[in-house]
């Protein structure tokens, strides 16, 4: 997978430096001014079909599978075909060599860190251009989820699933030690403390229960900056001007490592390595307590662990900074300029039927990504859900809950794949105890700089 | 010609070597361990895997997970695109290696060596670095979503042809001034002398061949969309999800995906190991 990812900030690389921008620049403005002129005019008759590529695999393939499948039965003019594409760095990978020839689809999904490309790649028809050339009304969209998607206030593409990194708990451990079941810790004593309580040794000295075990994994070191009210990256991590460098190597960065590493050392925090399945697995099978992942994985933790599971909100400093707050994940569509302006309006149909409270509804109950539109949550199948994983409140609530800034927007960066795996070899190293937390940070802030500066002379 | 002879008069079974039996015994489940662990889990429903102490063997196996396989994905179709894409280079190969090494080895033309050398160089080209040029070559010639595209561009090895022209030199040139004289033709020479000698070698290309392509994962999901089109290994990419994977049925696809490969391996291991030491010493 990481050879894979490699590899696709190499074609991106190639990619942007052959030149990829078509005529008219990026195609977003820079006023504030309306983008409807971006978009294909009203009256252009949808195409026939389209194809939408995705990264869907398994149940949540089925989930999307199911939704076109609907779309397609709800009216005769469109057909959407959908194709897997692997995973997102696959996705991306195939995509820059297909644009590169002219043979991208209508519509992609990309995920999250890839938004920063797609805008350089000047491939993309704005959301904001459909969005204001049909007054479609954005108001009952969870804020915090379309901020994410927007740069300099326009948004570039849809939102399409979903999660929020959220805190897990072995709710019959706590009742083991004497820990309150329904109050889980959430800042970083508070954790440190439930940990050492919840870290339990056999006969032998062995551990055979660690208090709290988070993988690896540079997301959660981004919503540990975002929780402190701290930047990831400057201009507003990346989002009022292209980011020139990072700026995590601060004191909230340090206090992040400082925490993690005094848990390892004090042999009540697991480290399960750059692993999120393995940190998962650990969890569910009682090895670790406590451990921080994705709301997506909410269902499969529930449906496999044989203990009660509880959600919390995500760490946070002991000052609980009132500037902070957590960051969306998930992956959004994009529709591409490349295609006839009759497939772009067709996907623009599509991404319509798929905002609808219906659709978001069934998508969150068959997936366990959650709904982008608020009314969705009245809907039978949402209300379903929530009857039974009453703890998927718990991102939803923490979603809302963050206060809208700079801070909890998240970073935007062109080389974010590699600036994530970066920050894991920084963890890993601190945790490790080959560097302090604050050579691991400078050392990884001057490569990941590094990288930026590259990438921003490639796509001026 | 004469026929080389194989095996040993059996002697009784010393402690030395006894010994190296156990410690041959010992390294071979290390080294099979990840495949057995695999197919263990293969038979473990989710709960089973996620308890602690990892569980080595099935308590309750079933096969839930395997009939998941072929419930989520077209499994059985993916092999056999595979299979056809797979034996189609591994002929292709096969076909271009020996003639390429036939000349290399046997043909005395001028710049015979810089040309070797020419040949051999394109072995350090990163593969990733032809991507693009073959993507939008495959895509012109509109070969996307056919076996040709996801053939045709392995057609031709460099390792191979390097391979069989040191197997080729050591067949002693005196079986070639031979043929000459009984008024072979070179062709006739490399199908009835030079072929049958280097069996090995041949095998050696070929399942080296076959399983190289067969484990390709980047070049058919680039160039297919059509899900009848794609092969085994972008069929396993698709019974894992972004936010959690369930092992079990994961691990049951690779058992099911890995089958013709380990069938392939045992049939041909002893050819294979045959192949690979050919050269190593001059003898």
């Amino acid at each position: 997978m990481r050879r894979l990812a490699a590899l696709a900030i190499a074609v991106a690389m190639i990619a942007a430096a052959c030149g990829g921008s078509a005529p008219g620049g990026t195609g977003t403005g820079t006023g504030t001014g309306d983008q409807s002129a971006l978009a294909p005019g009203k009256d252009v008759k949808p195409a026939a079909k389209i194809t939408w590529w995705h990264a869907m695999g398994g149940v949540n393939g089925e989930a999307l599978n199911k939704i076109v499948n609907q779309f397609n039965a709800s009216q005769s003019a469109i057909k959407v075909e959908t194709v897997f594409q692997g995973g997102y760095d696959d996705l991306l990978s195939k995509l820059n060599t297909a644009l590169a020839s002219n043979a991208a689809p209508a519509l992609v999904q990309v995920y999250d860190i890839g938004q920063r490309y797609m805008y350089d790649s000047g491939q993309v028809v704005p959301m904001q251009a459909f969005i204001d050339r049909d007054k479609f009304s954005t108001a009952d969209f969870e804020p915090a989820v379309i901020n994410y998607y927007k740069y300099q206030d326009k948004l570039q593409s849809m939102p399409w699933n979903a999660s929020s990194s959220i805190f897990y708990y072995n709710k019959d451990a706590f009742g083991e030690v004497g820990l309150d079941p329904v109050k889980p810790p959430v800042t970083f004593t508070e954790i440190t403390e439930a940990a050492k309580k919840l870290t339990k040794k056999d006969a032998n000295g062995q551990t055979v229960r660690y208090g709290f075990g988070p993988s690896i994994y540079g997301w959660f070191f981004e919503q540990l900056l975002a929780t402190s009210g701290s930047l990831y990256a400057d201009n507003g991590n990346g989002r009022d001007d292209r980011a020139t460098k990072v700026v995590y190597n601060n004191a909230a960065g340090k206090a992040i490592l400082d925490w993690w590493k005094a848990g390892i050392d004090g042999g009540y925090f697991y480290n399960p390595g750059i692993d999120n399945a393995g940190a998962t697995t650990a969890f569910q099978s009682g090895k670790t307590a406590m451990y921080l992942e994705s709301s997506a994985a909410l269902r499969g933790n529930i449906n496999t662990a044989k203990f009660q599971v509880g959600t919390g909100l995500f760490a946070r400093p002991d000052s609980r900074p009132k500037d902070g707050g957590n960051i969306i994940g998930g992956a959004s569509l994009y529709i591409m300029k490349s295609r006839p302006v009759e497939e772009q309006q067709a996907a623009w149909e599509f991404v319509k039927y798929a905002m609808t409270p219906a659709v978001q509804a069934q998508w969150q109950s068959d997936t366990g990504y959650y709904a982008i539109v608020k009314a969705a949550y009245s809907e039978a199948p949402a209300k379903e859900w929530a009857t039974k994983y009453p703890q998927f409140q718990t991102p939803v609530d923490q979603i809302r809950n963050s206060p809208q800034n700079r801070m909890t927007n998240g970073a935007v960066l062109g080389v974010f794949a590699q600036a994530r795996a970066r920050t894991q070899k920084m963890i890993e190293s601190v945790l490790l105890g080959q560097a302090t937390s604050q050579q691991a940070l400078d050392a990884a802030a001057a490569e990941v700089n590094d990288a930026i500066d590259k990438y921003n002379k490639a796509n001026k | 010609m004469t026929a080389v002879v194989q095996g040993q008069a059996r002697r009784p079974l010393s402690l030395r070597k006894l010994g190296s039996y156990i410690l041959l015994v010992v390294v071979s489940i290390v080294v099979a361990f990840p495949l057995l662990l695999a197919l263990a889990y293969s038979f473990m429903s989710e709960s089973e895997i996620a308890t602690f102490p990892p569980p080595v063997l099935p308590m309750h196996p079933s096969f839930d997970n395997y009939g998941k396989v072929v419930g989520t994905i077209p499994i059985v179709r993916y092999l056999l695109n595979s299979l056809i894409v797979s034996t189609a280079v591994v002929i292709g190969q096969l076909i271009t290696a020996s003639l390429a090494a036939y000349a290399f080895s046997f043909l005395v033309f001028r710049g015979r060596q810089l040309l070797f050398f020419v040949f051999l160089s394109t072995l350090m080209i990163p593969w990733e670095a032809t991507i693009i040029p073959n993507y939008m070559t495959v895509r012109s010639l509109g070969w996307l979503d056919t076996y040709q595209g996801l053939a045709v561009p392995f057609l031709a090895t460099a390792f191979g042809t390097f391979l069989l022209r040191q197997a080729f030199l050591q067949i002693p040139r005196e079986l070639w001034d031979a043929a000459r004289i009984d008024g072979s033709t070179t062709f006739r020479f490399l199908r009835e002398v030079v072929i049958p000698l280097a069996r090995p070698a041949l095998g050696t290309v070929a399942i080296y061949g076959f399983l190289s392509t067969y484990n390709q994962y980047f070049w058919p999901l680039l160039i297919t969309n059509e899900t009848l089109m794609r092969t085994t290994q972008v069929g396993i990419a698709q019974l894992r999800f972004e936010e959690s994977t369930r092992w079990g049925l994961v691990m049951a696809g690779v058992i099911m995906v890995a089958v013709p490969t380990l069938a392939l391996l045992v049939l041909g291991q002893r050819q294979l190991i045959r192949g690979l030491t050919a050269g190593a010493v001059k003898g």
